[in-house]
């Protein structure tokens, strides 16, 4: 049988003789040495409680207790987020609880992962609104493609989507969960617990509202 | 040629010609809103101002005006040039015209430029003009500051319908009248004028008329601002994912130069934009061509059909092939038509004359309609003057019926759906061939009449050239992808001719190109333009 890569001789000097133990049912089966480690354990475990007890040595619980402790119970304790954190996306209401949104698509142009799809399509016949803007038949995030950049909020126009949830995604089982629809970006609410924007709205029936036809004055 | 110096650059012009006007001949554009190449020049948005040096021996017309001194603090009498307006103010040999170097015109500009945006909603994400409108690139490039305006602005009418085509919104409006001077100058329909004035004043239709005719779609392009749009393309898409493609306007002889807009990551159409070419269309197209995008996707035959079943492209071909046998190749005829380019009737006529040895040319196209004497023509078919050309033997539609009502003909190949008669009467007629393969992209009696139809691309998936009326030879580029399993109908013919057991002698769009030049058509010129 010849070797691909013949080696050089080994020199004899280098070699160190390895003794294996023998293999026989009480090595094989690895018993005695888990009762040997486990007895290491247990007289550290002993010896520590003893000193412990007698009070040689104190107990590092209490004393990093007494410190102050750093480690929080998440998630039902959550450490306080910055002002400006950027979470997961929301889209705002307006009075009738209607999204914002009038599918400009400036968010998903100015997305650099490309992680945002709206569908716009028009009001229904009779609508105040038909006529005047559209509305996102369909808005998906992908959040597992988002970066959470803020560029779409920064190019929102109309202040319609936000970042201001103060939550980020939940590790789910499967990606398809990450997908964001409008239904649920919708139902988060801000921070402050609200789902509008402090900025206002000039709505079709406003008083500010410039109108749609030449017989509706103002 | 006498010239004056724009900026130091030396720009030659025709007398009479206006400093806007020759400047943009020179490919130097001096910023405005009113002013068109192919209208009037009413100077009222004054966007154009510039700054002419007095001639040699001339006082200067000129103002001592109050202003800051921002080193000192303190106001001082300082001289201002009168500005003029470039699209008014006729050229004259040797003079100097400052218009971007200018402090004074920059000043001008920037105050144009708040003065129009005053009142202006800024409703961009619901406009369709945004990503093309002037307002928004004048403003990054002249303007770039805030509304100091802090009340609120005036509001107008908003999603007005003028018309079938055409929605208006009062708001965006900057009152550059180029819809109404197009409507009176062009369309040669007087139908829309302004009222009020100031900060109040709107575009409105004549009582008791609507905006309607045939050249209502060009206001909204001749609109630099999103206040006329138009109901087919509004609220369909944003303008800044469209790519564009210098296409050429299919719906009649004309031949309209034209941008086919499409989005390129949904394969469709969205819209016609006129292109600019002094021979054909100027700057203009008229509503049905602008319309006739929608031919990309309406009526399309798809996919292969043998007996009107749908099938695979090899099946089709095998079928082709089957129907022909033990046919004399010499007593097939072939039906050219009007509405596809040279290339496609190139090889379609290469394929009848050295591989089947077939003469029996006839000619189909869609049937002609009503024209006028600004755009239209009667006849509805964008390459008449180049079948003729090409084919100047072959005979009339109506002979192809008579002849297979005789019986003088049995077997056909031919490219195209629309007859120029009764659809219904045509393929009834057309029913009496025994068989007949169509290569064809739309659907019309010659496909329904067919055994076998072969998908071919349309205009806006594959490039050919078509010969207008004046008998211009213009290229039109693709677009799209192409629909299901069509492929350009020239490429259609090779294969087929390959299946009746012939080598074409054809395989790329080049070598067609090359053919036609040499041998068609050896001194036509090839008429592109630049846009606006």
């Amino acid at each position: 049988m010849g070797t691909a890569f013949p080696k050089k001789p080994v020199s004899k000097a280098a070699v160190v003789p390895v003794t294996y133990a023998d293999r026989n049912i009480s090595t094989q089966s690895f018993l005695p040495e888990i009762i040997k480690g486990l007895g290491v354990s247990m007289r550290h475990f002993f010896h520590n409680t003893r000193e412990m007890m007698r009070g040689d040595r104190p107990d590092p619980v209490t004393e990093r207790l007494d410190e102050g402790v750093t480690t929080i119970s998440y998630p039902e304790q959550k450490r306080p987020y910055p002002e400006r954190f950027r979470g997961l996306h929301r889209l705002t209401q307006r009075e009738d609880a209607s999204p914002r949104c009038v599918a400009c698509l400036c968010c998903s142009t100015a997305c650099p992962a490309q992680c945002i799809h709206i569908e716009a399509g028009e009001y229904a016949e009779g609508d105040s609104r038909r006529g005047y803007e559209r509305y996102p038949v369909k808005f998906v995030i992908d959040e597992l493609r988002c970066i959470f950049c803020g560029y779409c909020v920064e190019a929102c126009p109309c202040d319609a989507i936000r970042m201001d949830t103060g939550a980020h995604a939940a590790p789910y089982d499967t990606r398809d969960q990450f997908i964001y629809e409008k239904d649920l970006l919708i139902s988060f609410p801000g921070r402050d617990g609200s789902f509008a924007t402090d900025n206002p709205r000039h709505e079709p029936g406003d008083p500010t509202h410039p109108g749609l036809s030449r017989e509706q004055q103002h | 040629m006498p010239s004056f110096k724009l900026d130091g650059k030396t720009i030659p012009f025709e007398p009479g010609e206006s400093i806007i006007g020759a400047a943009r001949k020179a490919g130097v554009e001096i910023p405005h809103y009113c002013w068109h190449p192919g209208l009037s020049a009413p100077a009222n948005c004054r966007m154009c101002l510039v700054e002419i040096k007095p001639a040699a021996g001339q006082r200067p017309i000129q103002l001592d005006v109050l202003s800051l001194d921002p080193k000192t603090g303190e106001y001082k009498y300082q001289p201002k040039p009168k500005l003029q307006p470039a699209c008014q103010y006729p050229a004259v040999d040797g003079q100097e015209v400052l218009s971007d170097s200018s402090t004074h015109v920059g000043d001008a500009r920037k105050a144009v430029q708040e003065l129009l945006l005053l009142n202006h909603p800024v409703d961009c994400p619901i406009c369709d003009q945004s990503g093309e409108c002037k307002l928004q690139d004048y403003w990054l490039e002249h303007q770039k500051t805030q509304k100091r305006m802090r009340d609120e602005p005036i509001h107008k009418p908003k999603a007005v319908v003028f018309g079938p085509t055409i929605v208006y919104d009062a708001e965006r409006c900057v009152m550059c009248t180029r819809c109404i001077r197009f409507m009176e100058e062009v369309a040669k329909d007087p139908v829309l004028d302004m009222r009020e004035r100031g900060n109040l004043n709107e575009i409105s239709v004549a009582p008791g008329r609507q905006l309607d005719g045939n050249y209502t779609l060009m206001t909204e392009h001749v609109c630099p601002v999103g206040a006329l749009t138009a109901t087919d393309f509004r609220f369909k898409a944003r303008v800044w994912f469209l790519r564009s493609v210098k296409s050429v306007c299919q719906g009649c002889a004309t031949g309209c130069n034209a941008w086919l807009d499409y989005d390129p990551r949904t394969s469709s159409v969205y819209r016609y934009r006129p292109r600019e070419n002094a021979e054909v269309n100027k700057f203009w197209m008229c509503d049905p061509g602008m319309l006739s995008y929608k031919r990309a996707h309406e009526g399309r035959v798809a996919e292969p059909r043998i007996a009107g079943k749908t099938t695979t492209v090899q099946r089709a071909l095998e079928s082709a092939k089957k129907h022909f046998d033990g046919v004399p190749r010499e007593s097939i005829a072939i039906v050219f038509h009007a509405r596809y380019s040279n290339e496609d009737n190139w090889a379609l006529k290469e394929l009848a004359i050295t591989l089947l040895g077939t003469r029996m040319f006839y000619r189909s196209g869609g049937a002609p309609g009503t024209g006028d004497d600004i755009l239209i023509h009667a006849d509805k078919n964008s390459n008449t003057a180049g079948l003729n050309q090409l084919a100047p033997s072959a005979r009339p539609f109506a002979d192809l019926l008579a002849d297979i009502k005789k019986g003088a003909v049995t077997h056909a190949i031919a490219l195209g759906g629309a007859t120029p008669g009764d659809p219904e009467a045509d393929l009834a007629e057309l029913r009496g061939l025994k068989s007949l393969v169509t290569i064809s992209a739309h659907d019309g009696p010659l496909t329904k009449a067919a055994a076998v139809v072969l998908p071919a691309t349309s205009w806006a998936e594959a490039g050919g050239t078509y010969t207008n009326a004046k008998g211009l030879r213009q290229i039109s580029e693709k677009a799209i992808e192409p629909i299901g399993s069509s492929q350009p109908a020239w490429k259609v013919l090779a294969e087929l001719g390959r299946v009746l057991g012939v080598e074409p002698s054809w395989s790329k769009l080049k070598d067609i190109r090359a053919r036609l030049l040499a041998v068609e058509m050896p001194s036509q010129p090839d008429v592109s333009a630049q846009a606006e």
